[in-house]
């Protein structure tokens, strides 16, 4: 999209939540495209110029500008928003590494604001309280890429149908709990493994029936039934909190992780975060899983999921 | 058997792996006369100094080179790409990130720098177009691969631009040594500034061979480099977007995130001519 209203709306059609429709391929290339270097790699939830920091020198790919991490989120309650523009200026100036901020599920404009800014990502996230309960943002007119959350495949297809350029799994945000990620990172596989079947057996047809039956659109249906994957970059989200459940989630096959609060509400972040990097690069190598799990000192106390009432989960917002 | 690795610490590997396929199998059906022995190519992920040392050429993958940098450092590999590259001298080819640590030397590196392999007597700008939002596609005339078997085969190879994908790319803003190749002073029209010739005589090494320069982005450049554009970098003057110097090859963009391989099969040729 272009920040520039009065020349969009001069030529371009009706602008849909704000946005004008000027995507091209070369552009959908160029934000998957920088997702796909991200592969491999560990994002971490930051939330000023000095955790970003030890983020970048424990070797981040990327990280997430937030003013307060979910497990504060969850346990100060209230209406979580985007983050004060002055902070993720500050995050942009510190490292040199791509910064992705959240926005809140439908909230166009917070979008706008990230666009502006320059974020390198913007994640429309479940995390933060939603601000649309029927749309979610309509992401394929901005020029800034999406990350969004899902817990099995019709959501991811249905994000992804909306411009999304990376897909994470929702996971439960702020418990250090990897329970969620590794059920939603199984559903993923599984309807994936659905949709291969129905193709194999039924063709064309069979992929339009379960297309109805999951809600998504048939085309990329298909795409995903022939890749035997999601079309883009999929990464863990939700949970992690230690080298062994990074591992864990890449040897599901996630493309990378998310590290929200496990790293600094952990006893010793900067050796956490080298950690799981390691981790996530050596995550069939046992003994190297060994040595990087040894030593780390506390890991965040966490909530068990299954302790939580279904109101208290954040997965269940979006759709 | 010709044995290439890809570093698969992070990043991009994957693409790449899948491209060298696809450019190995082009060349088994090809039926080029420069092929006169079959070559068969066996390609690997590279995590470990023992699977380096398996290898007879190696690519590293666009990704951050940062993350690159430490985790082969907590892997052990730093100094053993360092012998790769530079001492045994075997083929190399870095995209993005790995132009990056092909280079001597970086400027808007993170605070406290970062570790590099260096083997391009180069000094690369990292994030030079700015955020991701400044990133892009755009075709490239590329005069290199005329010296590809896809030539021999199909002329419209050559002739038809590069999509090249340009991703928080970095440009090299400076070249490090006067033992420059000088039919490449101008490519495509765009003409290098002086400033970026200027010479700073190292240890005569391979001579430095500018393959690509991108043209016309200089006003983005003025507003990615705080305090103006860098140093080097004149109004008018092209970008280098690709170089090699001996066998080590450097580019800015991303061949592996298009579905044309011909810079693939051009690499593989190279590769299997510095081995023969």
């Amino acid at each position: 999209m272009t920040n520039d209203i009065s020349s969009a709306a001069a030529a371009a059609p009706a602008p849909v939540n704000g946005t004008t429709a000027a995507s091209q391929t070369s552009s959908f290339t160029v934000k998957a495209g920088l997702a796909q270097m991200l592969k491999g790699g560990v994002i971490m939830d930051v939330t000023d110029a000095a955790q970003a920091r030890i983020a970048e020198d424990a070797g981040a790919c990327a990280v997430m500008a937030l003013e307060r991490v979910p497990a504060d989120i969850r346990a100060e309650g209230g209406v979580a928003r985007m983050s004060d523009p002055g902070k993720i200026k500050e995050i942009q100036e510190a490292v040199t590494i791509p910064v992705m901020a959240k926005a809140r599920i439908g909230h166009f404009v917070e979008c706008q604001i990230l666009e502006a800014l320059g974020v390198d990502y913007i994640d429309e996230s479940e995390v933060l309280t939603p601000a649309d309960d029927a749309y979610h943002v309509e992401k394929a007119g901005f020029s800034v890429p999406f990350v969004c959350g899902c817990r099995n495949l019709p959501e991811a297809l249905r994000r992804i149908a909306e411009g999304a350029a990376m897909i994470r799994t929702k996971g439960e945000a702020g418990t250090g709990d990897v329970v969620e990620a590794v059920k939603h990172m199984r559903t993923v596989n599984s309807d994936i493994a659905r949709a291969k079947a129905a193709l194999q057996e039924g063709g064309d047809l069979a992929i339009r029936a379960l297309a109805r039956e999951f809600g998504v659109d048939a085309a990329l249906l298909k795409q995903t039934a022939e890749l035997g994957r999601l079309p883009v970059v999929n990464f863990a989200a939700g949970g992690v909190a230690t080298p062994a459940d990074a591992a864990l989630m890449m040897q599901l096959g996630c493309d990378g992780v998310f590290v929200g609060s496990g790293i600094f509400k952990s006893g010793d972040a900067a050796k956490r975060a080298k950690a799981i990097v390691r981790a996530t690069t050596h995550y069939r190598d046992a003994k190297v899983l060994a040595e990087c799990s040894e030593g780390l000192g506390e890991a965040m106390v966490g909530i068990s999921v299954s302790s939580m009432k279904p109101e208290q989960k954040l997965a269940g917002r979006g759709w | 058997m010709v044995t290439v690795g890809v570093l698969a610490l992070q990043g991009g590997f994957s693409e790449h792996l899948s491209s060298l396929r696809k450019a190995a199998d082009y060349f088994t059906e090809s039926q080029s006369p420069i092929f006169t022995t079959r070559t068969s190519f066996r390609f690997i992920e590279v995590r470990t100094p023992e699977q380096l040392a398996s290898c007879d050429a190696l690519v590293i993958p666009g990704g951050e080179s940062t993350t690159l940098s430490l985790v082969a450092a907590q892997s052990g590999l730093i100094e053993p790409l360092r012998e790769f590259v530079k001492v045994s001298k075997k083929p190399t080819w870095g995209t993005c990130a790995g132009l990056i640590l092909l280079s001597e030397e970086a400027s808007a590196t993170k605070r406290g720098g970062q570790e590099l392999i260096g083997g391009l007597d180069v000094k690369v700008h990292r994030n030079h177009f700015g955020r991701q939002i400044e990133s892009f596609v755009t075709d490239l005339e590329l005069p290199f691969l005329s010296q590809s078997p896809n030539s021999e085969t199909n002329e419209t190879n050559t002739a038809t631009p590069f999509p090249a994908v340009f991703i928080r790319a970095p440009v090299v803003d400076q070249l490090l040594t006067d033992n420059v190749e000088p039919t490449h002073g101008e490519l495509n029209g765009a003409s290098l500034s002086k400033a970026v010739l200027e010479s700073k005589p190292k240890a005569a090494r391979e001579k430095v061979e500018v393959l690509a320069i991108l043209a016309g982005r200089h006003a983005s450049n003025k507003k990615a480099a705080p305090g103006g554009a860098p140093p080097g970098a004149l109004e008018g003057a092209g970008d280098i977007v690709a170089l090699r110097q001996g066998n080590v090859f450097g580019m800015s963009f991303h061949p592996e995130l298009t579905d044309d391989i011909r810079i693939h099969v051009w690499w593989l040729h190279q590769v299997t001519k510095a081995l023969a």
